[in-house]
């Protein structure tokens, strides 16, 4: 069958690569399906059949597997006793077949696809039919499917591309070849992996003499990654090809586990086309709605290429709707958001380049890389695989490292052991999303659909029950952390207690795990601490009452944690991160498991993309996009978006081009620190950290006891054993000391501080007389409290509780009537009890106790500090209650709603409210949100170890050119300057609309229906950069100053309109604002609440301008 | 025999089994190049304390025969999902059965077995004649494999040979 080639078996052929790039032109995507019959009568009517639609499409001829392992004798031995066969056996049927189904075709291409090691035969055959379109690689087609030695494979495929490029020559056809390299298994592979391999097999392609390449990228586990990926293919084809070679991208459906219900399926395809267009993909190869259970028919497959063009036509022209807005948003200074290509590319650049270090031979280039484990496939059984490496699916749906074994890059993904049970739910992952994506959607739909019908038909819709009616209240609540927990737990909690008078249906959307979002994600580090003590914690908004946990009634994370992790559990100290992404996890599950009638929740995994205006209201107030390509509508939002991610500003810009400019220097800003790839540094490297406050703490405890030290006790404290893994780190800080030790904790979860100075009805009344300026009006009364607090401490430590509270009583009345309290007064008062008397005048001279000192040598300042810090931790082990120092700050924490009631929705004048964010807020954090004295133990551990060496005060951080590194430097300290191998910035981001990357809140600020708080007063204005919103139930504020009363916002995108919201719990006991605020909004969206905010609320909508 | 050994990453932890454990050769159609089940099955048997000897894809019927003569296991697992899985099992069932050293060998099958629900139980009873002890239906979880393996004699010959 496959003796000489003849010349008379050719069909016409069309040029695949003139033909796609033609659709292209056209703004049309190529689509194509995976199609092949065993008899040629059934494979023509199909290759005619896909010909034929109105489509751009590409046929296809799809081979049998006996053909593609070369056994050309079963294949044949089969067609003979008709036996069934999974495709078309090409070689047994000959080039006159052959010929005669492709030119069925008529001018559509064909491609033939095959999956073999060793395609000479088939080659041989397609070229004597005139075919010249095929695909497949050295690698892809080795590795995955078979036993053939690597080697072996790669000398087969060059003779066979070589001999498919001359004989097409020959025959005056142009061969195409498209990679297989982008599917590697067709799931687990990382993007960055599939990309290398198959832009280096387009390259191995170009290099036998093929002019004409598509590559391939199939498609993953999540929408933005994959078009990450397909841009970052295209850069690298760019790069890597020679210029005269003709070349698309080409993107697979999903190629792994397949969505078992038709809807499922269905969603996942158009998600495929949209990636397509999205991505820069020129075509598409297809799956259909059955792909799941068996072989799909033509008419199967296609009603799927009719349904993926359709979808691309969609997606390009929502891109130009999306391209308008962008224009919009540039016009008002705005950036768009682009995917970011970076990542995957950098990854792919470093394996395309140490291949191609190997060899100027790609073939070779690619069997020495596999055999060094320089690429290495996951989850990959060929003995010429190392199988050293794996992938493994983040909680936020990402595709990444969590092995790479001898590749190139690094992981900084933590490994979780492999069972048999999760690599089964990772293979399945996306198969299930998208058929519970699809009932979902059809869940929510219904209603719709039975509006639409009866418009259709009237006369069968009742009179006295308008439509509207029937169709529940649509919510998204936007992020499902903490903050959008506790929304979704009072609206279950009222709408158990009281049933809503119109059905609801609340979607909560998040790209993370649903309660505990980003944050409290569960693939962190074991090491990372949460700084509220665990027994001060709760998600629910009431105490447990014996019955089930529920929204209303739960346990508290202490009580939790004692009951569910009794070997490892700490109720009485501060919890892992982990362990309260767990209790929140399991507070959402429990939310889930107690739904009223009339409310239901639909979780949604994935990013908001954009919020567009619905014209008509009848369809809802919002459409949104999510990021996994689909959209929704929607009557309410609630913006529960948590902790920003924020442009790089200036300086934080230059360090990064700097370090970038120079290698190996690394400089790594993020906001936490479990977002941080803190496994790239190197041991022993030194490193510099900007800020010392919470996430310092975090990648001090990853940087030590995760990479395998220990603290053990010792005569003073503890001693730290190192593991030989750490670097070396130079933190600095402005006042060049970390945050103070908070207190240990002496004080019940239920305890309340009632303040006696500074009470919230003479705040109430310092606002009542206008525009406040906090450091002359309320700080006086604060530190007078402090104060209080402190002397009143001291006295009942040193002679008895009767006497302190008879010093609060005189205190009180003396100090409590005048215009200013006289604090010089109070030691007055405090003398008679033989007490030190000093007082905490100055909140500044606190977080700088080292103004104004020189030290002699970096040594000198170690010392000083190390001296300083073991004083702090000895008023620390005093206790909250006990220790006068830690018993006074401790009133910070405890009137931090009455500074809240001054202070939010425009309550200082401009001037103040600067400079009470500037000065009075870092000072509050420094002293009443430090760390238990746990870390600062080991703080000083990790100083006497060499491991940890502080800077001092008022270092710099500059660059050097000559050496290429970094340096830091204190001007207090003399020789402090020390040079850096990697720069962390371990500063929060602080809220700031107009530089955070969200996209929806981008959006939604580029269209006016959210805008910044401007604090303006008289001819003065302070632009905070918080999203501006009113009071309970916390509407945004539109441009036009109007209230955007569908929309809720809460959390830290109203910092600065409020302050302080960087909260993540409720506290057991009666409520804090953390759960009235969330308790306002639920009661507002059921409409059972207090009413929407009135002419009681001019503070926000009128001075907030 | 560089081409039966399995990568560092799914190489069995220890080929000594303790207890109840048995040895388990994995195997597939000489035409399947499916490895997800393999993966899976491999790491499902040995979180249950058995070791697994995995083939990989594309095992032709040889290579299946003379590795079960060399390493005499305690079960044959034959997986396929390629369609193909009714044919390939023939042959290799046949091809066990032929030889003496293998003939005793206890063998199951399980998979996606054609290309069509049709003719199933059709093709089960042509893989039991065949010489295979118990053929799975499409859908049959990994689970149903711990019976075959509790009630496999332990006094068989081939465990002492190991």
């Amino acid at each position: 069958m496959t003796r000489a080639p003849s010349a008379t078996h050719r069909a016409p052929v069309t040029d695949l690569g003139a033909y796609v790039r033609a659709a292209a032109a056209a703004g049309e995507l190529v689509v194509q399906p995976r199609m092949g019959m065993a008899r040629p009568e059934v494979m023509a009517a199909g290759v005619a059949a896909v010909a034929g639609l109105a489509e751009r499409t590409v046929a296809t001829i799809t081979l049998d597997s006996y053909t593609r392992v070369g056994n050309h004798a079963a294949a044949t031995a089969a067609v003979r006793a008709n036996q069934p066969l999974n495709g078309f056996p090409i070689v047994s049927h000959g080039p006159r077949i052959a010929a005669e189904v492709a030119a069925r075709a008529g001018e559509v291409p064909v491609q033939v696809r095959h999956g073999s090691a060793d395609p000479m035969a088939i080659f041989r055959t397609m070229t004597a039919a005139g075919l010249g379109a095929s695909e497949g690689g050295p690698v892809s087609y080795c590795l995955p499917y078979g036993r053939t030695p690597l080697a072996e494979s790669i000398a087969a495929w060059r003779d066979s591309v070589r001999l498919l490029a001359e004989e097409s020559r020959t025959n005056g056809v142009r061969a195409h070849l498209e990679t297989f390299g982008g599917c590697m298994l067709g799931q687990l592979c990382p993007p960055s992996l599939l990309i290398a391999i198959s832009a280096l097999e387009a390259l191995f392609f170009a290099q036998h003499g093929i002019g004409s390449v598509s590559l391939s990228y199939a498609q993953q586990t999540h929408h933005e990654q994959d078009a990450e990926a397909l841009t970052a293919l295209r850069i690298l084809a760019d790069e890597l090809l020679p210029k005269e070679v003709d070349r698309h991208l080409v993107l697979y459906t999903y190629m792994g586990v397949f969505p078992r219900t038709v809807p499922g399926a269905r969603l996942l395809l158009s998600r495929s086309a949209e990636l397509a267009v999205r991505g820069g993909a020129e075509r598409l190869i297809v799956k259909t709605e059955q792909e799941a259970h068996r072989i799909p028919t033509v008419e199967e497959n296609l009603i799927a290429l009719r349904g993926a063009a359709a979808q691309a036509r969609r997606t390009r022209a929502e891109l130009a709707t999306e391209a308008a807005r962008a224009a919009r948003s540039e016009r008002r200074g705005l950036r768009a958001v682009r995917p970011d290509a970076e990542e995957v590319l950098m990854e792919a650049r470093a394996l395309v380049t140490a291949v191609l270090s190997l060899s100027d031979n790609v073939g070779t280039a690619l069997q020495r890389a596999f055999h060094r484990g320089v690429l290495d496939v996951p989850y990959c059984l060929h003995p010429d695989n190392r199988g050293a490496t794996r992938g493994v699916i983040t909680s936020d749906g990402r595709l990444r490292w969590a092995e790479v074994g001898a590749m190139p890059i690094s992981s900084s993904n933590r490994t979780v052991p492999l069972t048999s049970a999760r690599l089964a739910a990772m293979l399945r992952h996306v198969a299930d999303d998208h058929d519970f994506d699809a009932q979902e959607a059809a869940a929510s739909s219904e209603p719709a659909a039975e509006t639409a019908s009866e418009t259709v038909v009237p006369l069968v819709r009742p009179a006295q029950q308008p439509a509207a009616e029937q169709r529940p209240l649509r919510i998204a609540v936007i992020g499902m952390g903490p903050r959008g927990l506790s929304v979704l737990e009072r609206l279950v909690a009222r709408a158990a207690e009281q049933p809503p008078r119109q059905p609801v249906a609340v979607h909560v959307i998040d790209p993370h795990d649903a309660g505990a979002g980003r944050i409290w994600r569960q693939d962190q580090s074991p090491h990372f601490l949460m700084n509220t003590a665990a027994k001060e914690v709760t998600m629910f908004s009431g105490d447990g009452d014996g019955g089930p946990a529920r929204p209303g009634a739960g346990p508290s994370l202490a009580e939790w944690w004692a009951q569910t992790e009794p070997e490892t559990a700490d109720p009485e100290g501060f919890a892992p991160r982990v362990v309260y992404g767990r209790y929140l996890s399991f507070v959402f599950e429990r939310i889930m498991m107690s739904l009223p009638a009339g409310l239901t929740v639909h979780r949604v995994r994935g990013q908001v993309l954009t919020a567009d205006r619905l014209a008509d209201p009848a369809e809802g107030v919002y459409r949104l996009r999510m990021s996994r390509g689909d959209v929704m509508n929607f009557d309410r939002l609630v913006l529960a978006t948590g902790h920003p991610t924020n442009d790089l500003d200036c300086e934080q810009r230059n360090r990064a081009a700097f370090a970038a400019a120079h290698p190996p220097l690394q400089y790594i800003v993020g906001d936490s620190a479990n977002d941080m790839p803190l496994s790239h540094i190197p041991a022993g490297a030194a490193v510099g950290v900007v800020g010392m406050g919470l996430t310092f703490y975090d990648l001090l405890a990853e940087l030590t006891l995760g990479r395998g030290g220990k603290f053990v006790p010792s005569d003073d404290g503890l001693r730290y054993v190192a593991s030989g893994k750490e670097p070396r780190i130079l933190p600095a800080s402005r006042g060049g000391i970390p945050l103070l030790t908070r207190g240990a904790n002496q004080k019940g979860p239920l305890f309340r501080y009632s303040a006696r100075l500074f009470t919230p009805a003479r705040m109430a009344a310092v606002r009542e007389r206008g525009p406040v300026d906090f450091h002359a009006q309320v700080l006086p009364w604060l530190m007078a409290e402090v104060n209080l607090v402190l002397l009143e401490t001291r006295i009942k430590v040193a002679v008895n509780a009767a006497e302190a509270q008879a010093f609060v009583t005189r205190a009180v009345g003396e100090l409590g009537c005048a215009e200013l309290p006289e604090l010089a007064r109070l030691s007055e008062l405090a003398a008679r009890y033989c007490v030190d008397t000093t007082l905490i005048t100055d909140l500044n001279r606190l977080a700088r106790p080292f103004s104004g000192m020189r030290f002699g040598s970096p040594e000198e300042f170690r010392k000083t500090l190390a001296e300083w810090l073991r004083a702090d931790l000895a008023e620390a082990r005093l206790g909250n209650a006990e220790g006068p120092l830690k018993a006074a700050f401790d009133v910070l924490r405890d009137v931090r709603q009455t500074i809240r009631s001054v202070v939010d929705f425009g309550g200082l004048c401009p001037e103040s409210h600067r400079r009470f964010l500037a000065e009075f807020n870092p000072v509050a954090a420094l002293v009443s949100t430090g760390p238990p004295p746990l870390r600062s133990e080991q703080f000083l551990a990790l100083v006497n170890a060499g491991i940890l060496d502080p800077v001092g005060p008022q270092a710099r951080f500059r660059t050097d050119e000559e050496h290429g590194c970094f340096t830091i430097c204190s001007p207090q300290v003399e020789s402090s300057r020390t040079r850096l191998d990697v720069l962390v910035d371990a500063r929060i981001p602080s809220t700031d609309l107009r530089v955070g990357q969200d996209p929806l809140l981008r959006g939604l600020l580029a269209d006016g229906v959210i805008r910044t708080f401007v604090n303006t007063w008289s001819d003065h204005a302070f632009n905070t950069g918080g999203l501006a919103s009113t009071d309970a139930p916390f509407h945004p504020i539109r441009a036009d100053d109007r209230i955007e009363r569908t929309m809720h916002v809460i959390g830290i995108p109203s910092e600065h309109t409020r302050w302080f919201t960087q909260v993540g719990s409720g506290r057991p006991g009666p409520w804090g604002s953390f759960t009235r605020d969330a308790d306002a909004i639920a009661g507002a969206l059921l409409g059972t609440g207090s009413a929407a905010p009135a002419a009681g609320d001019p503070v926000s909508a009128g001075n907030a301008r | 025999m560089s081409q039966s050994s399995t990568p560092q990453l799914l190489r069995p932890a220890q080929q000594e089994t303790t207890g109840t454990g048995r040895r388990v050769l994995l195997t597939t159609g000489s035409s399947d190049a499916h490895t997800w089940n393999l993966v899976h099955l491999q790491l499902f048997l040995e979180e249950h304390g058995h070791s697994v000897l995995n083939l990989g894809p594309c095992v032709p019927e040889k290579l299946l025969v003379d590795t079960a003569q060399l390493t005499r296991p305690d079960l044959v697992v034959f997986s396929s999902v390629n369609g193909h899985g009714h044919l390939d099992g023939l042959r290799a069932a046949e091809a066990m059965r032929a030889e003496a050293a293998t003939r005793d060998i206890p063998m199951v099958i399980g998979g996606l077995l054609g290309i069509s629900p049709e003719g199933a139980e059709e093709r089960t009873a042509d893989l039991l004649a065949a010489g295979f002890d118990e053929v799975h239906a499409d859908g049959t979880g990994p689970a149903a494999l711990l019976g075959k393996l509790a009630t496999l004699d332990t006094s068989c010959p081939a465990r002492v040979a190991a």
